[in-house]
């Protein structure tokens, strides 16, 4: 077995152990939620018009087929379903199984946090490598004030700033949403278009919050390099301008792919400011509003997706860095 | 540096490119639009589209938008003292028996669905089949329910006649069955099994097979909620082309019996979580209509001034009030509640809670005030009103053995008094209302708090368990007059009713959180109010208005609430795109989950601008 492999093994071993873990703490704490969502959902329905009677059956009609038994039969019921990969039925969307809404929400996150991070991530190693160099100048200071401010503006402020901007002041992007319903799906131009039209501010924003870390890390990366030996050494040695520049980005970025990798698994769970400050369905969205809902099946699915995408996404990094630093995988190999 | 300049340049094309393609407009004919335009609303009754939920008026998140693309047999209005009175929907008209026995319905004879397939009295009699799975008022199984038909007979093809149960009628009893969701029996037949109606008839009687066959008809239910149509079938004025997270797109049903009225082409509901989302939608102009949305002064001031919006105002059959937790001290004691009632300036607290929404309570009736006009005229000068009087409030806390000690009010006891009042938090006018009179209160001398709970949810939960002294409860639910009585005196305050059986439970018990007493003098008369509530849901308006001036009495006298003011219906339209909105308090709501601009729509009051 590789090196790779056994590491591999190892860390699915453990990341088994920890989602069954946190599936564990997860569903006792989500089931254990005070609060009455039958209640909530009559008092809705009165409200609407409906008559106190119609409204009570309708609410026992819809909250009767709930799952029963004692909270532990039902743990061993939602463990075992778990190794099936199902998470059972969502409450407020009778029929259908937790697994289908998570996939289809899932879509609405992955795609704009994953263009926001690596959008933010190569801007931020670029511009992080010449803050580094130029840091006794103007531009490296510009660079550090302007990553400082941005890695200190909270996303959601940040988020309703963009909408001010963008969709008040300069009315030029939607403020909420995820594609206009009047174009017909596909890959045609005006989908297309509409689609990315609605995720411009949601990525701008993961992009821009993100970006501060990454130019910070990097030029603090970019420092530490500068400092080494071997840069001094090919200094001395006459290697090009650019080639030492290599040598410096190829080094200070290492750690940072770690990084790269954990926040991705992070943002995930991160997304729900701003999907609901932009109106956008990814799984932030859902979660809020199956914690509204008391959708308790809905609620321990979407925990549980997040706290996958973050066990994966550390596996992967750790992995990542055993491919990519050949001083791991010989530290490693040797031991 | 060349390189970092072109990939931010890249950037920068990549963004302005996505920003300027495809720009959506909410004009008509934009992307496909066409006809009469495109008419742009939001379902106030439930927030976040589901793109997933099948076109199912059942389903909690279906895709049915009832006056749309989902029809009922008619529309009900929300008539002051008539529960009964109804807009034509699928029945083009309707015969009620003298004694109320009955309902017969004709049917629209242009009726058909969107495939083409003509609505008949099959339809009807299948979709009653599929309301009993739900468990409607009318279409009861539980035994002794009040006001549940006995019979449904298909006449012709286009007349139906549905008896009730004389047993235990019900004055809604027309109401209650005009009040249901019609479904093509060609899509929807598969749901119910073959032996449905027997099954039913079975499930009225006594016995081990009635438990079995009331259990097999409940556990259709599930069936039911999840069934899934292939695709939108319609009898409505439009039919669901397609649904994102974000938008739900509807067309206009071309075999729609009055389709030639029908002004908008296209409809397109907007999705939102919460009231925030409304007021930008509406700030910006986007919504041809919405539903009545509680909205603080400063957004309805920005809303105002959106070109083309406009305000429509009406009656709401609710009212919110501050109820008291009884079996706390020192609410137990009537006087506590009637000095509260004298300190707190009611027009003062809608003024700052709801100044568009509401109309600060003439007095604590237990009914909105425009309705108690209409029921109970001679009996409303009668009630005393509770205007502002701090020399009143004083009077009543000294009866109740308070005392003022330091320009403070303390307990009989001499132990300090605070008034902790409870509100979800997101309720954004409740909270006003107590952060207004906890000023008032303390002004006055007597301590008070505002106590912010989570979500909904939690304070039904902590209100029923009786955690809270005080809390804010919707009250004077109409317009059917037990529906607005119940609210005081029905299961939050100790008295439950099944099968018009009624039993009154001790304080803290079975939800009873209000915790009155069981019985009250009214003047020098001892009643049961749980009882006479009970009695208005089988008795004809003549019996009931005695009924409710008693009960409304017994509302004045005792308190168990302060009545703070009586909701406004404030509907949004926007006059830019389509005009005709309907400024009368009967159309401007309806039964549940209704969506009245749809009804609006489909009676042929809406116009397209021209």
């Amino acid at each position: 077995m590789t090196l790779i492999a056994r590491r591999l093994a190892g860390h699915l071993a453990r990341g088994l152990v920890m989602i069954l873990v946190v599936a564990t703490i997860t569903f006792f704490i989500v089931n254990n939620i005070p609060g009455d969502p039958m209640a909530a959902q009559y008092e809705k329905l009165i409200e609407g018009g409906m008559s106190p009677n119609a409204a009570a059956q309708a609410v026992k009609v819809l909250y009767g087929f709930q799952p029963d038994g004692t909270l532990w039969q039902q743990y061993l019921d939602y463990v075992s379903g778990l190794f099936r990969l199902d998470l059972g039925v969502s409450v407020t969307r009778p029929g259908t199984p937790v697994l289908d809404v998570l996939t289809e929400a899932a879509k609405w996150t992955v795609l704009p946090v994953l263009a926001g991070t690596l959008l933010s991530f190569l801007v931020g190693i670029i511009l992080g490598v010449f803050a580094a160099i130029r840091r006794t100048g103007k531009l490296g200071d510009a660079l550090a004030i302007s990553g400082s401010l941005l890695h200190g503006i909270p996303q959601y402020v940040l988020a309703m700033l963009l909408v001010v901007i963008f969709a008040t002041l300069i009315p030029i992007l939607p403020a909420d949403g995820s594609v206009d319903i009047l174009y017909e799906p596909g890959f045609n131009a005006g989908y297309l278009g509409s689609l990315a039209e609605h995720a411009v501010l949601p990525v701008l924003t993961y992009a821009l919050s993100a970006y501060g870390g990454w130019i910070l890390a990097m030029k603090s990366s970019v420092v530490t390099v500068l400092g080494d030996d071997f840069i001094l050494a090919a200094e001395l040695r006459g290697v090009k301008r650019s080639i030492v520049f290599r040598y410096i980005a190829r080094n200070a970025i290492l750690p940072l792919f770690t990084m790269l990798a954990l926040s991705l698994g992070l943002l995930l769970g991160g997304a729900v400011f701003i999907e609901k400050i932009f109106n956008y369905p990814g799984l932030g969205w859902l979660l809020i509003g199956s914690v509204q809902d008391r959708d308790y099946a809905l609620m321990s699915g979407a925990f549980l997706l997040i706290t996958v995408a973050t066990i994966l996404a550390n596996i992967v990094a750790d992995l990542f860095y055993t491919v990519i630093d050949p001083r791991v995988r010989s530290g490693e190999e040797a031991s | 540096m060349k390189r970092l300049a072109a990939v931010v340049t890249l950037l920068g094309l990549a963004t302005a490119t996505a920003a300027c393609s495809g720009g959506s407009t909410n004009t008509s004919g934009s992307g496909g639009g066409g006809g009469g335009g495109l008419f742009t609303t939001i379902d106030v009754t439930r927030p976040g589209l589901e793109a997933t939920a099948p076109a199912n008026p059942y389903h909690p998140k279906g895709n049915s938008f009832v006056g749309y693309n989902a029809m009922r047999i008619g529309w009900v209005k929300n008539h002051l003292t008539d529960p009964n009175q109804a807009l034509p929907g699928i029945a083009a008209s309707w015969e009620i028996a003298p004694d109320n026995s009955s309902i017969t319905l004709k049917l629209q004879p242009n009726a058909k669905w969107s495939d083409g397939k003509p609505v008949t009295a099959e339809d009807v009699k299948m979709s009653i089949g599929i309301a009993y799975t739900q468990g409607s008022t009318a279409f009861s199984i539980t035994p002794g329910a009040a006001g549940a038909a006995a019979d449904v007979t298909v006449v012709d093809p286009q007349t139906l006649k549905i008896t009730q149960d004389m047993d235990n009628p019900s004055p809604t009893f027309a109401r209650n069955v005009l009040d249901t969701n019609v479904l093509p029996a060609h899509v929807w037949g598969s749901v119910l099994p073959a032996d449905f109606w027997d099954k039913l008839k079975t499930a009225r009687g006594d016995g081990a097979d009635a438990e079995k066959a009331r259990e097999e008809i409940s556990a259709l239910g599930e069936k039911v909620l999840a069934f899934a149509p292939p695709k939108d079938v319609s009898a409505g004025p439009f039919v669901l082309e397609r649904v994102n997270p974000s938008e739900a797109l509807l067309v206009k049903n071309k075999n729609f019996f009055n389709a030639a009225n029908v002004a908008p082409a296209q409809v397109k509901f907007l999705n939102y979580t919460g009231n925030e989302q409304i007021w930008n939608y509406l700030t910006q102009g986007k919504l041809d209509q919405a539903g009545f949305t509680a909205t603080p002064s400063d957004v309805m001031n920005r809303i105002k001034q959106a070109p083309g919006n406009e305000i429509i105002k009406g009656y709401s059959p609710v009212a919110v009030s501050m109820a008291f937790n009884q079996s706390k001290k020192p609410y137990d004691n009537v006087h506590v509640r009637r000095g509260l009632a004298y300190l707190i300036d009611r027009d003062q607290v809608t003024k700052v809670a709801s100044p568009e929404g509401g109309t600060p309570a003439l007095t604590t009736s237990g009914i909105h005030q425009k309705a108690a006009q209409a029921w109970i005229p001679e009996t409303v000068p009668q009630l005393e009103p509770y205007k502002a009087d701090v020399a009143k409030a004083e009077a009543e806390f000294e009866k109740a053995g308070l005392s003022k000690k330091d320009g403070k009010w303390t307990l009989a006891d001499g132990s300090a008094w605070k008034v902790s009042m409870h509100a979800p938090s997101g309720f954004t006018d409740w909270l006003s209302a107590q952060e207004n009179i906890k000023s008032q209160l303390i002004a006055a001398g007597v301590d008070a708090e505002v106590v912010t709970t989570a979500d909904y949810p939690l304070y039904l939960q902590e209100l029923a368990d009786g955690k809270y002294d005080v809390g804010f409860w919707l009250m004077a639910l109409g317009p059917a007059p037990y529906d607005i009585f119940q609210r005081l005196y029905g299961a939050s305050n100790g008295w439950t009713n099944v099968g018009n059986k009624v039993t009154h439970n001790a304080p803290g018990k079975n939800g009873n959180w209000m915790s009155g007493p069981e019985e009250i003098e009214v003047g020098g008369e001892k009643i049961n109010p749980g009882e006479l509530t009970a009695k208005l849901n089988t008795v004809g308006a003549e019996e009931a208005k005695p009924i409710m001036a008693q009960l409304a009495k017994a509302a004045n006298q005792d308190l168990p609430v302060i009545q703070l003011w009586d909701y406004v219906n404030t509907q949004f339209v926007n006059n830019s795109r389509f005009t005709g909105w309907p400024k009368d308090d009967e159309l401007l709501r309806g039964g549940g989950k209704v969506l009245m601009s749809g009804v609006w729509i489909q009676q042929g009051l809406i116009k397209a601008k021209q």
